[in-house]
């Protein structure tokens, strides 16, 4: 129980940061901590489900599902590509701009365009 | 300093208080909405973990239950997962070299940010990676070609292999004289293993089986499909991340 | 060899098989890479359609393609379900990506843009026949990250923050959506939908608080793609900095197609039904307040932009009622027809108008439509000797204001005969006569006035393509056929949707008639009032506050989490 909750406080801080904090390097920060969170969350409930890895070895039994890790491969590759994704987009706002706070990005693309 | 602390105690609670609320609201929202779902406490269904125990090694052919679903029952999704990283590497290079820089003050000095990691280049680094990235390249291949036996695949493999690659470009004083880091190369080798994926993918129903099933005839080892499978999404993975990787470095040069 | 039904997988194999091609036409040279980029595009582009020609009979007869991808055992593989709603939102795919492509061909730099397009259609093509959640989700991501490269890459800063604004809050949507998927995975041990229905029907209260809170997961995260209120804040930036193809396909196809995909998710429980409710209310009042705020607008294309939000309000108002009334019944059938009806006309009208516009607003340089006049005798002077950017764009403005025997008059009176009596009717209505004020406001670009000088002349730094004019063409048969043939087209999607079922009720005459004729005159003069009033000093300082209203990057996720909260709290007490 007390890891679900640190998971869920991960993920609230994650969140936190995407909303709150004004740097945007530091909102794809958040964007993939709440990433890790959930599959932090997938990997450690599926890991309760048996007892030793999904490899099927002479003597292994009771093995855990491998359901959940298989969809986190998918969902921490595509986290990857759309952190790089969000970077190149802040590098480029960066050499517009010359400023990484959101509201001096967003006045002074107001202003070039007025 | 000072002015800014006084400013701030001495705004108004009504100045204060919208910016508050759009802050802690999404927040308790979002809570509100997420507690039920974590605090799901039934035993977890069992029913797949069980089927996959007993006839994946059949069916596909991996010892690896994870590989076994992620390159053989749910491998469209995979699939899908290579365009997400195709597009994610094509797209990003195509957003820093795009050619319209308006009003730009700031330019990624081309002459600066190459010479620097030319200096960092030094002896020591280039016997170290020299020596180290073909090991790290071969450990690459063999996450790669085992992912069906032991834990590893394509995904795994490709990034060692990705990160080999970068060593090698990266510390190498005569700059990259390994044909395998020159971007040019990386893109073919992308283009081409995501193209083998597809042919893949298809070539079941070439065979009258259905889309994405082994096209070998059912005499042949069931995970000869799987390790060909893996192979493709390695070199993918491997050309994506590394060509990206040595793009943003060397970018102007 | 390759069977019948392996064409169902036609529609998101062969952009694959295109993308595949483009990129390798990438890194050659010269006259080969030009010829392999058009080979890829055809591939991509045309070809499906002889896919979808070969499956429409036996889906016209109601054939349902069943099963799971690699004929693997139904539990653990991906299943796929391909019926009629599928074969239309291809066909409403394609007919709109094969024009919006043939006009990008006239940019300089298309090497990559092509691949990037085709792996987006390819994606709308494997969201059609999506029958399992996480395969939903890959699906949802693979279209995202194509359309924010694709909005990026008309390079003005202001698409840059418009992409990130968009990548932000559909990436962190799309992590709730991962606790949705975990919610049902959690509790029935499946991720098809059939399956997950199946294993929640047989838990005590069908799952519970945890089963409601799922859905209502999925489906906010779903909807924050379709852009309702209020959740609409990325939209006008994204649509009106990108591309003009890109903003075609945009609005045409990228906001819709994820609506019909949870179309199908929204069954598994039977909350679902008070889901589709409170987007039906959310959706008539999105179309009302977008076109108000579209009156502000003085930039072309976001005017048009908001004009999208508010057509996406007219066809989830009639999605929602047909989902409040339940996907498998009679009633429910016929207002999705009515809402894939709009979706169609719609998405053709707006791309020839985003088209349209957007080659006159390149041309002469402004986007203002304060300042902007006489863009007709601009066009004619400076190459388009055969007038086609006008025409074009006048079929898009009587297809949108809803005037007969075009299109947009087709669609938007049967979702109003089919939700008469409601109150959505009345913000319906209104939102069809702002609308309408809206674009005599935008047509008057094209006409000189004695106030305003007219563009200047400059010489352009190269000559105009004929993709250009071929697209514009294109969409606007498209339109004009619509129009003409509307009714019987409208008889076809739902005979399609159905299953084969002639359950549609309205024919031409039910239109044409002396009371709709008279109401339409109304609504048009009621539009044309409301456009002189908005000139007036008063009604501009009104309109000039809600354009320049603040709107920031957190508003966007106050906005989701108010919408989620309200979604799950509505499933629930419902």
């Amino acid at each position: 129980m007390i890891e679900r909750c640190l998971i869920f406080l991960l993920f609230l801080t994650g969140f936190h940061a995407i909303i709150v904090r004004k740097n945007v390097i530091k909102k794809v920060f958040g964007l993939g901590i709440i990433n890790s969170a959930v599959v932090i969350l997938f990997i450690l409930e599926g890991s309760r489900s048996g007892n030793s890895a999904p490899i099927i070895q002479p003597g292994v039994q009771d093995v855990v599902d491998p359901i959940p890790q298989a969809l986190m491969l998918t969902a921490v590759v595509i986290g990857v590509c759309l952190t790089a994704l969000a970077l190149t987009l802040v590098y480029r706002l960066y050499t517009h701009s010359l400023s990484l706070h959101i509201d001096e990005i967003r006045r002074k693309i107001h202003d070039t365009t007025h | 300093m000072k002015k800014n602390k006084t400013d701030i105690t001495k705004r108004k609670w009504f100045q204060i208080t919208p910016g508050v609320v759009s802050e802690i609201l999404p927040l308790l929202c979002v809570s509100a909405v997420l507690v039920p779902v974590f605090a799901i406490s039934l035993p977890w269904p069992d029913q797949t973990k069980k089927y996959l125990f007993s006839s994946a090694i059949l069916e596909t052919g991996a010892q690896n239950l994870v590989s076994s679903l992620y390159l053989g029952y749910r491998a469209f999704d995979t699939l899908g997962e290579t365009v997400v990283l195709l597009t994610a590497v094509t797209g990003a290079i195509m957003i820093i070299k795009s050619s319209v820089h308006t009003n730009n003050s700031y330019t990624f000095s081309q002459q600066n940010v190459p010479s620097k990691t030319r200096m960092l280049r030094t002896e020591l680094l280039d016997t170290v990676t020299g020596k180290l990235g073909p090991v790290v390249l071969l450990f690459g291949f063999y996450v790669m070609l085992f992912g069906h036996l032991s834990p590893g695949g394509g995904f795994q493999g490709g990034v060692v292999i990705a990160s080999a690659i970068v060593f090698l470009s990266l510390g190498s004083k005569s700059d990259g004289a390994l044909v395998l880091t020159k971007p040019g190369v990386l893109l073919w080798i992308e283009a081409a293993s995501f193209g083998a994926f597809l042919i893949a993918a298809c070539a079941g129903m070439i065979t009258g089986n259905g889309f994405f099933t082994n096209p070998f005839p059912s005499g042949f080892p069931a995970h000869a499909y799987i390790i060909f499978l893996n192979c493709a999404v390695g070199l993918k993975v491997g050309a994506g991340v590394s060509f990206l990787c040595i793009e943003m470095i060397q970018n102007k040069e | 060899m390759i069977q019948h039904t392996d064409l169902i997988f036609a529609p998101a194999l062969l952009p694959l098989i295109g993308a595949a091609a483009a990129f390798c036409a990438k890194s050659l040279r010269g006259k080969t890479s030009r010829y392999l980029e058009i080979a890829a595009g055809c591939t991509g582009l045309v070809l499906p359609f002889f896919a979808l020609f070969l499956l429409y009979k036996s889906t016209l007869y109601g054939a349902v393609y069943k099963g799971v991808i690699g004929n693997w055992y139904n539990d653990v593989g991906i299943s796929y379900r391909f019926d009629g709603i599928s074969w239309l939102i291809n066909f409403l795919g394609f007919i709109i990506a094969l024009p919006a492509w043939i006009y990008a061909q006239s940019e300089k730099d298309t090497k990559t843009f092509t691949p990037l397009f085709l792996i987006q259609t390819a994606a709308v093509g494997a969201m059609a026949m999506c029958a399992d959640i996480f395969n939903l989700f890959v699906c949802l991501e693979i279209m995202g990250i194509a359309s924010y490269i694709l909005v990026a890459s008309s390079a003005k800063p202001g698409a840059f923050l418009a992409s990130f604004s968009y990548l932000m809050i559909s990436a962190s949507a799309m992590v709730f959506f991962l606790f949705g998927v975990y919610g049902f995975y959690r509790l029935t041990g499946s991720l098809s939908y059939d399956s997950i229905a199946l294993g929640l029907s047989l838990l005590p209260d069908n799952g519970g608080h945890a089963a409601v809170i799922s859905l209502a997961l999925i489906t906010g995260a779903v909807v924050i793609r379709v852009a309702v209120m209020p959740l609409y804040g990325w939209l006008p930036d994204a649509h009106a900095l990108a591309p003009h193809a890109v903003s075609a396909v945009l609005s045409g196809v990228l906001i819709k197609t994820p609506l019909f995909a949870l179309s199908r998710v929204v069954d598994i429980l039977p909350s679902g039904r008070a889901a589709g409710e409170l987007m039906g209310y959310a959706g008539a009042v999105t179309a009302f307040l977008a076109a108000v705020i579209s009156l502000s607008q003085s930039d072309v294309k976001r005017l048009l932009a908001y004009s999208s939000i508010s057509h996406i309000g007219y066809i989830v108002c009639a999605w929602g009622a047909a989902v409040h009334a339940g996907t498998h019944t009679p009633e429910g059938r016929i207002l999705m027809s009515a809402a894939f009806g709009h979706a169609v006309f719609h998405a053709a009208f707006k791309g020839l108008l985003f088209l349209s516009v957007g080659i006159t607003a390149d041309r002469t340089g402004n986007r203002d439509i304060t300042a902007l006049r006489g863009a007709v005798k601009f066009l004619y002077r400076n190459g388009e000797k055969i007038p086609v950017t006008f025409p074009a764009f006048c079929i898009g403005f009587f297809s949108i204001c809803a005037l007969p025997p075009f299109n947009g008059f087709l669609s938007k009176s049967s979702i109003s005969l089919l939700l008469a009596g409601n109150w959505q009717n009345v913000f319906l209505i209104a939102a069809g006569v702002v609308t309408i004020a809206a674009f005599i406001r935008l047509a008057r670009i094209y006409f000189p006035d004695k106030n305003v000088p007219s563009p200047t002349y400059t010489p352009l730094a190269s000559s105009t393509s004929g993709s250009v004019y071929i697209s514009q063409i294109f969409l606007s048969l498209i339109c004009l056929c619509s129009g003409l043939f509307g009714p019987f087209l409208l008889h076809t999607f739902s005979r399609i949707l159905s299953g084969g079922l002639r359950e549609w009720p309205f024919s031409a005459r039910s239109f044409y008639t002396i009371p709709g004729i008279i109401k339409i005159i109304f609504y048009s003069a009621a539009g044309f009032g409301l456009y002189t009033l908005s000139n007036t000093h008063s009604v501009n300082r009104v309109l000039y506050l809600i354009k320049e209203r603040p709107r920031s990057f957190d508003g966007l996720f106050t906005a989701f989490g108010l919408g989620l909260a309200a979604t799950a709290a509505w499933m629930l007490f419902r």
